[in-house]
């Protein structure tokens, strides 16, 4: 952690810099302390395709994969992702690719409106790194965090189902 | 003061329109041609973060704005005193309701109230002197960063000298009730009647009666993205306005109005909506707030709605109190049902009118002779109504099939025989109502196929096994007649809208439509229509939708009636553009224009095929050689049409009766459930539905639409509500209170469909996005009604909570 510089002006809010690595580019920025890593992703970093639904952690839709984890970036105050590797939407796949799991979601219509689309992506991603074949039970568990209002997850859960048995004909191959 | 019960007058002196479209020559019907649909437009971007919403826009030096609510359900504001937040270093403006009286006159009404025989008001971006409910806007602060402006708004201190308040219908209309607009001298709106025949001389011969009550709490739309603006005023004086709204043109007008702009110089840009269901109608003082707050900073402004603020708008609180007739075989003899219903403070925004279709829709998809039905909205102290998808529809369907359910159990009939002997039957189509023109309905198969979908005679082979156990299994069928497509004179909730298809020299082709996809798809579906006129590729058609600069004057985004309207415009808009090619063609070839076809990119010659061009060589060559060769002496290719009309009735008949919705999809729905009767808890194990829409141009997106109205019915039944405190502050804030369904709530939704046409629309389709929560809602009520059947007890309260439910099987089902 690096330490707070108190500054003259007691009105002052306190800031500091950041080291993080973004989607494999090292970052530097200047945050405010009370800066939720969801902000600074978005406002400092340009990474907007990161959703702010909720700022409670209730939706996930500002969902990021933070050092191996899916972690809700608006419960996550920046200052404490020092060091941090973060992968957002727009790195969870290399540059125009789609992975098994967008693709099967574009494929099988499994987003309307798209805002809560992030962290479906992340969550069903996490869910088939552990485990190539879930049933529907194992997939509707996996994005309990992560809340639409558009599909009523039908399409959502059949697309996470085909995104595995596409990854697993994969490996068979 | 009383409202006369009579149709309102606007829809008296419309125009009267009822002409059913002929099919143009040579179109091929929409179930001829491919199964083909096109993936959803611009999947790629939203799959890869890549897709731009309100929020993602952010002009160079972009302000933040932070509103200040008022802490009352009711209030006079005796003074307000912002020097303090003047004050601070990082605060660009301030602003207060008296400030702002003069830089911007009262609102215009998303639907003005007046228009149907209601009372009505004046509303300004900011409260001035009185607040009426908790969360009302009083004060603006714009700052640097939005942590700034939000700490500001602690240095605004307002003077509050509270007033009593009122939180429940009921007791807002008692006489002694506190009157929230002091010259109106209560607390009524309005009062919609709808009535056929003899209700109560029927309701009184009749050999059965039953009545009973039924409560529904106040609920929420939850898109998942909240509402924001932001605001950017050009040197010049030109506004641009970027907005989460579903209704660009409209909310230019009254922008323009309100702030006293000419129209022209006003662009509102609908950037890609995150979720609207209603709740981004416009009407809402912080679309004018954050112009005014830009201009007074001269900066570009954004405001985002923050989720606590998003849940105060309400929806849905409503009270039925019905009574129903029936013979023996449990036939409606009579019925009547006096709704009312709890609208929060009027405000301008649209919502309140779901009082109107919750007793329009009456009496739903069965040929009962003698009904009444009032419905009236009532004014409260709790935050006012948007727009919630169901638009008052759903209220409806819970009355009609709580009430079927309650024939059955009393005749000791099953319930499905009960409606079959209810329904209107195919061939009574058109049917008219008190105010409805009913376009074409196979009511009883779609019912039959819902029942074979979900093993409904297993499913009861299943209770009976469960009951034995002790175990409360219950199954509820839920049918729900759902008006599309209304059209509202005097109003700009109107039933057609504007295409402008544009081919350009290359072969491309621009589709300009004043319709807006709050994320449902219609963008794809309206280039898919064009492409299948032209017979070129879909992705060769572009649409462009919500920006006011680049599109026809449009009303956007509501009442399903997308594809009907704006998706008809274009492609009459295309056809007649194949009719000036299939000329120029015919000039440049030499052959017959009604001889070619419009396919694989060409245009052929049906008696020749060697005779042809390429669409693009065509389009290329009338732009280059247009009123230069002959023949070809209309060069212009681009077309703007507005969508015939259908199936409106807008002047009464010789019985009073009229109809303001032309679409009249439906759907049949069956759930299971098990309730704990000892926690009361229910949980739902098998869903099962049939819809009908008429003819489909993308069944994937139809489909996705009903799953996700179906999912909202649900988690109204059953989970969410937004209670108010004695304090008459909102207590649900966040998702933690306010329960939407989440993945492991809901089962795997089972869907088929059925399509029987509309005589009346060109395409032959009904209007499809809000079906399916009406029949849910009323299906999971039925569904915990028949698995608390053993116990004796009726559970009439919505959503059904486990508290609501214990309550029922403890107090014997009182109320």
């Amino acid at each position: 952690m690096t330490a707070v510089e108190p500054r003259a002006d007691s009105d002052a809010v306190p800031d500091r810099d950041l080291a993080l690595t973004v989607n494999g580019r090292r970052r530097r920025v200047r945050v405010e302390d009370r800066q939720l890593l969801v902000d600074v992703l978005r406002d400092n970093l340009g990474m907007t395709g990161t959703h702010i639904g909720c700022a409670g952690g209730d939706c996930g839709a500002c969902t990021v994969r933070m050092d191996g984890q899916i972690t809700k970036s608006c419960l996550v105050l920046a200052a404490s992702a020092e060091g941090a590797d973060i992968t957002t939407i727009e790195g969870y796949s290399p540059r125009g690719t789609l992975d098994h799991v967008q693709q099967a979601f574009w494929d099988l219509d499994a987003f309307q409106c798209g805002f809560c689309l992030p962290g479906h992506l992340f969550a069903v991603r996490d869910l088939l790194d552990r485990d190539p074949d879930p049933g529907e039970d194992d997939i509707r568990e996996a994005l309990r965090g992560n809340l639409c209002r558009c599909t009523g997850y039908v399409n959502l859960v059949a697309a996470a189902g085909e995104a595995a048995r596409r990854e697993r004909e994969d490996q068979e191959r | 003061m009383t409202t006369t019960p009579t149709p309102p007058h606007s829809l008296r002196t419309a125009p009267e329109p009822d002409t059913v479209p002929d099919p143009p020559p040579g179109a091929p019907a929409l179930h001829e041609t491919d199964g083909h649909q096109p993936l959803r437009r611009d999947g790629d971007l939203l799959l890869t973060g890549r897709a731009q919403f309100v929020d993602d826009i952010a002009p160079r030096g972009l302000l933040h704005a932070a509103i200040l609510r008022s802490p009352h359900p009711h209030a006079v504001i005796r003074g307000v005193d912002a020097s303090r937040a003047r004050a601070r270093e990082e605060v660009e403006v301030v602003l207060t309701g008296a400030d702002a009286v003069d830089l911007a006159t009262p609102l215009p009404h998303f639907f003005e109230p007046s228009i149907v025989g209601c009372r009505t008001t004046e509303f300004r971006c900011l409260a001035v002197d009185r607040v009426r409910w908790v969360g009302e806007p009083v004060a603006a602060v714009v700052a640097s960063s939005l942590a700034e402006a939000e700490a500001a708004l602690a240095d605004i201190v307002v003077d509050y000298e509270p007033l009593p308040a009122v939180l429940d219908a009921d007791e807002a209309l008692r006489d002694d009730a506190p009157v929230l607009f002091e010259e109106w001298g209560d607390n009524r709106l309005g009062l919609f009647p709808f009535a056929e025949g003899d209700a109560a001389g029927k309701i009184a011969a009749a050999p059965h009666v039953v009545r009973d009550e039924l409560r529904v709490g106040r609920q929420h739309v939850a898109p998942m993205e909240t509402r924001g603006y932001v605001a950017q005023w050009e040197p010049g004086g030109r506004l641009t306005l970027w907005a989460s709204t579903q209704n660009p043109h409209p909310l230019r007008t009254n922008l323009a109005t309100t702030l006293g702009v000419p129209e022209d110089r006003v662009r509102v840009v609908a950037t890609r909506m995150g979720g609207g269901f209603g709740h981004k109608f416009n009407g809402y003082g912080e679309e004018p707030l954050v112009c005014l707050l830009s201009r007074l900073a001269d900066a570009p402004v954004k405001w985002i709605e923050t989720r606590k603020d998003c849940l105060l708008v309400g929806a849905r609180e409503f009270t039925h109190r019905f009574e129903v007739g029936f013979d023996d075989d449990g036939v409606v003899l009579g019925l009547a049902d006096r709704i009312v219903g709890n609208i929060g403070c009027l405000a301008p925004w649209g919502g309140w009118s779901m009082t109107f279709p919750a007793g329009m829709t009456f009496p739903g998809p069965y040929r009962i002779a003698d009904y009444a039905i009032e419905s009236v909205p009532v004014v409260t102290n709790k935050a006012p109504w948007n727009g919630f998808r169901g638009y008052g529809k759903e209220q409806a369907a819970m009355a009609l099939e709580r009430i079927m359910d309650l024939i059955a159990e009393h005749r000791g009939i099953d319930p499905a025989e009960v409606r079959r002997r209810n329904f209107i039957p195919p061939e009574a189509f058109p049917f008219w109502t008190a105010a409805k023109h009913l376009d074409s309905g196979e009511y009883a198969a779609a019912l039959d196929k819902a029942l074979a979908l979900a093993g409904y005679d297993a499913l009861r082979a299943r209770q009976e096994a469960a009951r034995a156990q002790g175990r409360h299994l219950g199954v509820g069928i839920g049918f729900e007649l759902t008006p599309e497509g209304g059209d509202f004179a005097g109003s700009f909730v109107r039933g057609f809208d504007t295409s402008t298809v544009r081919v350009h020299p290359s072969g491309a082709v621009s589709v300009l439509t004043g319709v807006t996809s709050p994320g449902t798809g219609n963008e794809t579906s309206i280039a898919h229509l064009v492409a299948r006129e032209f017979g070129i590729a879909v992705e060769a058609v572009g649409v462009t939708q919500g920006d006011t600069d680049a599109c026809p004057y449009g009303f956007g985004n509501f009442t399903s009636r997308s594809l009907a309207t704006g998706g008809a415009a274009a492609v009459l808009a295309a056809r007649e553009l194949r009719e000036r090619m299939a000329d120029a063609a015919s000039a440049l070839l030499d052959a017959d224009a009604a001889a070619f076809d419009f396919r694989d990119g060409a245009v052929v010659s049906r008696t020749d095929p060697e005779t042809s061009l390429t669409f693009a060589e065509l389009a290329e060559t009338i732009y280059r050689r247009g009123l230069a060769a002959p023949g070809l002496d209309q060069p212009l290719l681009e077309v703007t049409r507005i969508d015939l009309p259908h199936n409106f009735h807008h002047v009464p008949d010789e019985q009073g009766r009229f109809s303001a919705y032309p679409s009249f999809p439906y759907s049949a729905h069956v759930a299971l459930v098990e309730v704990d009767a000892e926690t009361g808890v229910v949980e739902l194990l098998e869903y099962s539905a049939i819809d009908d829409c008429g003819v489909v141009v993308s069944p994937t997106f139809v489909a996705g639409q009903l799953y996700g109205a179906i999912a909202q019915g649900i988690g109204g039944a059953l989970w969410e509500e937004v209670p108010y405190g004695e304090d008459g502050a909102p207590e649900a804030e966040t998702f933690k209170h306010y329960l939407t369904p989440r993945a492991p709530d809901l089962p795997t939704i089972r869907l088929q469909h059925q399509h029987t046409p509309s005589p009346f629309t060109l395409l032959g389709t009904k209007g499809a996005g809000e079906s399916g929560v009406g029949g849910a809602m009323a299906a999971l009520l039925n569904a915990v009604n028949d698995g608390l059947r053993p116990l004796g007890v009726h559970a009439h309260r919505v959503p059904l909570t486990p508290p609501v439910v214990l309550d029922a099987i403890v107090s014997g089902g009182a109320s």
